[in-house]
Parts: structure tokens; sequence; C-alpha cells
């Protein structure tokens, strides 16, 4: 679990997570393994790996990666499961899991587009 | 210029397929034959309890979170209050929380109270645009006595996730247009940007190879942006790991086909 990073931080809203070093706390917590893809010209995380708590949403999600990859305010960033879908913006991160999850962990897809006029 | 376009006679196959789906997870898709030939396109109506808040464009930028959710099939979400600047604009219904008619408004409009609420039946159409080699959203809402609502009303139902980007492009993203089959006002999801953001997950997709349905992949992108909910159920139906084996069998087998002509073509 040496590449798993600290769970994403959230907005000004949420308090800030304390690192994740120890996998035992991830079932207490209820996280759960998200690796993250880059599609197309997307830039690529250089922390492609996170835990994520399970009511997280893919909103949520989508607005960490945006921040983190200092996308432009006209850039969209797309979430796709299984390659194939693009979950709703509030679909829970652990639903994606339990139907999506393999070897432990849910492979997520993500590209920015600037897909508006 | 070449890419992942979508020809006539895969959108028709790709919304057969989306519409057994939806029949067996009954969500409500159907398909509208043009004169009995394979032009046409798919529909669904949806009826959907909002409150009535009309939403300024500015004040989406800072409040938009996880806990405000949009409009919805659910009964009525909690909308965070907004301060309005500008009287909402709505169509007369008679529920609870109307003040009446002010007598300065246009007939056909009112001032809605804060904290109202109110069912409206949004249409949703799914049609092919040889312009674009693509499909295009049209939608439009009533309320149930049947007055359409304006283009101000329908903002409130983009999901915030993409309300920010679509401001920034408000003319062109969702417009008002004549159905082309139909010739009533619809409002549309401008198509114009559609293989640009189809492409790259296409791509990826079929150099695995793994079957994707280009119109559900399509609609569960851009149906979250006009409040049209796309259940997570389309996709698992296809996954190895799912229950519903006899589905997923179906799905692989037919969609195979599909996916077999799109990796035929040159995506650059």
């Amino acid at each position: 679990m040496s590449d798993t990073a600290e769970s994403p931080t959230e907005t000004q809203k949420e308090e800030t997570q304390p690192p994740s070093d120890d996998s035992t706390t991830n079932d207490e917590k209820k996280k759960i393994d998200v690796l993250l893809k880059a599609v197309g010209d997307t830039p690529i995380m250089k922390t492609k790996k996170w835990a994520v708590d399970r009511g997280r949403t893919v909103q949520s999600l989508s607005q960490f990666i945006s921040r983190f990859l200092k996308l432009d305010a006209n850039e969209q960033l797309f979430i796709y499961v299984n390659q194939s879908f693009a979950p709703s913006p509030d679909q829970e991160v652990g639903v994606l899991f339990d139907c999506f999850g393999s070897d432990g962990k849910l492979v997520l897809h993500y590209c920015k587009s600037q897909a508006w006029g | 210029m070449s890419g992942c376009a979508l020809n006539e006679k895969e959108f028709f196959s790709c919304c057969q397929l989306l519409l057994q789906q939806s029949e067996h997870l009954r969500d409500g898709w159907s398909w509208e034959a043009v004169q009995g030939s394979e032009e046409g396109y798919l529909r669904k109506t949806v009826l959907r309890s909002v409150l009535a808040d009309c939403y300024d464009a500015q004040k989406q930028k800072e409040t938009a979170s996880d806990s405000v959710s949009p409009v919805s099939a659910h009964p009525i979400q909690e909308l965070q209050q907004q301060e309005r600047t500008q009287p909402v604009v709505a169509t007369r219904f008679h529920s609870d929380g109307i003040i009446g008619n002010d007598g300065d408004e246009d007939d056909a409009v009112c001032v809605l109270s804060e904290g109202s609420s109110h069912v409206l039946q949004y249409e949703y159409h799914i049609l092919y645009s040889c312009s674009y080699s693509a499909p295009v959203l049209y939608f439009r809402a009533f309320t149930l006595e049947g007055r359409s609502l304006t283009l101000e009303d329908v903002w409130s139902s983009v999901h915030p996730n993409f309300r920010h980007c679509l401001q920034n492009s408000p003319l062109t993203a969702i417009t008002q247009q004549e159905h082309p089959l139909l010739g009533q006002p619809f409002f549309m999801l401008h198509p114009c940007r559609t293989e640009e953001f189809m492409r790259p997950v296409l791509q990826e997709a079929q150099e695995q190879p793994r079957p994707v349905n280009y119109v559900l992949l399509w609609l569960s992108v851009v149906g979250p942006v006009v409040g049209l909910d796309v259940p997570l159920k389309y996709c698992t139906q296809l996954h190895p790991s799912s229950l519903q084996r006899s589905a997923s069998d179906l799905m692989s087998s037919t969609v195979e086909t599909g996916v077999r002509r799109f990796a035929r073509k040159t995506c650059k």
C-alpha cells in the first residue's frame, strides 16, 4: 500500500483528512481504493492511487481532480467507469466500487474536454 | 475529418440495444418511428417534483456542493435558498404556495414563493444528427397544465457539476430549436462537441477491446447535464460480475458487432 496517498482533500467545507498510512484503518473509515487513469490528452496525475471515502460522490471526486490538474474554468472533466459509462455526478464511489471494483480497487478513467459550445 | 463518428445505422442499433435494456430496467424509453422506416428517435417522459426557485447564474459558482441536488424524479429535494435578484419567471399552476398573478406581470407568468413545490413533466428525445454524425438530445418541460417552461427555468435542472462550464457558453450549449421531426420548439444540447468528448473514451475502449454502446455512453455523459438520470444498472448489466447473466450474454453478443464496426474505423 506504499503507493496509496492520503485521501483527497475536499473544499474548505470539509476538514482536511489525516494521512491514511495504515491499511487497517481503511475498513474503519469505510474508504475504498481508487485508481485514476487519464484518457486522451488529459494530464496524468502524479498520484494515481487514492483512498476515498465510500460516500464521496463522483462530482466531488471530479472537482478534486479538476483542482489537482488545475484545469481551466471552461474545461469540463468527465469520469468514466468500466470505460463505457459516465456515472451520475451524485453517484457514490462506494457503490461504484461494489459494482466494478476488482483486485480490491476501483479503476476510474477521467477525461477533460471543452465539451460545451 | 476522420473521427469516432456514428452513422445512422449504428445509431439505430445502439438505440435498440438501449431500448432493450430500458425495458428490462423499466426506465421508460420508447422508440418513435417515422413513417414505418428505421428513422426515428428515442423518447422518455419524466415527472419531476421541484422547488420553485429560479437560480441566478452567478450564485451557482460558490454554492454548488454535494449536498445540493437539482431537480430529480424523487420527492422534493431540499435546495439551498438563493437570494433572488430578479423575479422568478415561471408558469402558472394550481398548487400550494402560489402567490397568484401580479397585476404587472404577463398573464402567463406569476411570482412563486420560495419553498413552494410543483410537478413538472420533462420530455427527452434522442435524435440522430446527420450534420454532426452524432446523437442529439432534445428536451422540453411543461407544468401539468401544459404550459411550457422557459430556458431560464430549465437552467435549474442543470446539474451543478456542469452549470459553471455551461454558463460560459450559454448561447451555444443549450438552445431553443425546432424539433426536426415534430416541428415544435424544444431545447437542444448542442452536438458540435460531441465527437470531441466521445473520441478519447471510444479510442481507449477500442484498444482493449471493450464493447461500448455509443448512444448509452453519450447519454450517460449528457443526461445529468439536463437533469436526466441514467441509472448505473445500464452499465452493471454488461459487467462480467453482474448476476444478470442472461442480459449480459445478450448484450455482449449484440454489442460486439457494433464494436467490430467501430474498430474498423480509423480514429485519429
